[in-house]
């Protein structure tokens, strides 16, 4: 009898099951698409805030031996604000990068929660693109949204999304403030007042925008009512009763992509207006410029608001936007 | 065939052997794991403020006497003086006590914060004070 060489023998036992292990199982065509499909995509990135939309593209399809597409349906489980659409054209992109509208449906007709496109050309594939604008009553609470095809054979496929967050904070963007007359910021009402209405609304009036050229440090402020006014409040006769404390924290870089509408992928949302910390946190913030922010907690610490400097002139005007979350609403 | 084998051992120890001394420990290290070296070296060679959006608030170069150990710096007016981050660029090898590990209130302008530098062989500690004068 032979010996066996155990030696030569164990490399070959170890290459013989590396080898094994890596067999490949054999390739299998998918089964064909056979019934009315559909998939879905949410385009949105960042928080949902009301009346601010929230995009997705809808794809469906059905075989050409099945008929044709006949309507697709998005059911939202809070009715979208007014402006929430379905598209009832298709896209592509062409050779220069532009989206180029193909009709293939009517407009979208929205009856409650319900927006419904019908399509008008015979058509066995598309992608439409589904706009909800968020509503006020949908803030701090859960959406959800059924995506449905119907095709001319009477079947149907239904995707679900969501749920998605709403977040609790509100937006307003572009809010013009100017040094000698729009120049008293109310976080409570997100707006800029002159002296005049400043007077007539004193309780809810948080920040005073001022631009100063000296010293050369100051620039653009955004100052707190209550501030030192010989310091911070140079030249400003404040209106009657206009007293708050605001607590004002700068910050910078921190261009939120809502606010700045600019290319940056930052987002700013409820959580971060919860965790600022105001503790030691001053009442004025001056030397302001472009993309600059500065969060900000209202004297009665009903509401934080983010608050972000879109552009600056120098001749003493700006405009700005702000993010605003009320911390008093569950 | 014997030599053969003497050879592979070589190959196989030596940078075995050469690795191990390599990992070799012995020199000390202070209670932050720090490496105490022989630098008897104990100065601050530059300083800076930011402010609470991590942007300088220095107005001019910060004045460094090593010899008083003091470090006088002027700052922007309209600095929150409550939450300052202040940064020490030190001698080789040295560290700071206390540890700055945030926001440091340097409103109370009467009573100049202080920190220890301490030399690189942790023989040395050098106090200095931080003036700060609003512009």
């Amino acid at each position: 009898m032979r010996n066996i060489d155990m030696k030569r023998l164990l490399p070959a036992a170890l290459a013989l099951t590396l080898l094994a292990s890596c067999e490949k199982s054999e390739y299998k065509i998918p089964d064909p698409i056979s019934e009315i499909s559909n998939d879905c995509i949410k385009r949105t990135l960042g928080p949902n805030i009301a009346t601010l939309p929230i995009e997705f593209v809808y794809a469906m399809a059905i075989p050409n031996t099945k008929g044709k597409l006949a309507f697709a349906e998005v059911e939202a489980s809070i009715p979208g604000a007014a402006g929430t659409f379905l598209e009832h054209r298709s896209f592509y992109t062409n050779s220069s990068g532009v989206d180029v509208p193909v009709t293939v449906g009517s407009p979208s007709v929205t009856s409650g929660a319900k927006t419904k496109v019908t399509f008008s050309v015979d058509t066995n594939a598309v992608s439409l693109r589904y706009y909800y604008i968020v509503p006020d009553e949908a803030r701090g609470k859960q959406v959800t949204f059924t995506f449905s095809v119907t095709g001319s054979d009477g079947k149907t496929a239904t995707m679900k999304m969501g749920p998605y967050d709403v977040s609790k904070m509100e937006i307003k963007r572009l809010i013009n403030v100017s040094n000698s007359n729009l120049m008293y910021l109310s976080i409570a009402d997100m707006t800029a007042y002159n002296a005049a209405s400043a007077a007539s609304n004193a309780a809810k009036i948080d920040l005073v925008y001022l631009y100063r050229t000296t010293p050369a440090v100051f620039t653009h402020g955004l100052v707190a009512p209550a501030a030192d006014p010989a310091a911070y409040l140079p030249g400003v006769t404040l209106p009657a009763g206009v007293n708050n404390n605001t607590k004002v924290v700068k910050v910078f870089n921190l261009q939120d992509r809502n606010l700045a509408q600019l290319q940056y992928g930052i987002y700013v949302d409820d959580i971060d207006l919860q965790k600022v910390d105001f503790s030691t946190a001053p009442n004025f913030a001056i030397g302001l410029r472009a993309e600059n922010g500065v969060w900000v907690e209202t004297a009665d610490k009903k509401y934080r608001a983010y608050v972000f400097i879109n552009s600056v002139t120098t001749t003493g005007t700006a405009v700005v936007s702000m993010l605003r979350y009320d911390q008093t609403t569950k | 065939m014997k030599k053969t084998a003497y050879r592979m051992a070589l190959l196989v120890f030596l940078p075995a052997a050469a690795m191990l001394s390599a990992c070799q420990k012995g020199l000390p290290v202070d209670e932050d794991g720090l490496l105490i070296t022989t630098r008897k070296e104990c100065f601050v060679s530059n300083f800076e403020l930011l402010g609470n959006d991590f942007v300088s608030v220095r107005n001019g170069v910060p004045i460094i006497d090593t010899v008083a150990q003091t470090i006088n710096v002027t700052v922007n007016f309209g600095t929150d003086l409550k939450n300052l981050y202040p940064q020490f660029t030190l001698a080789t090898d040295c560290k700071l006590d206390p540890k700055i590990t945030g926001k440091v209130d340097f409103s109370d302008l009467a009573n100049p914060k202080t920190w220890t530098v301490v030399s690189g062989d942790r023989q040395i500690r050098k106090a200095y004070k931080v003036f700060v004068k609003v512009q």
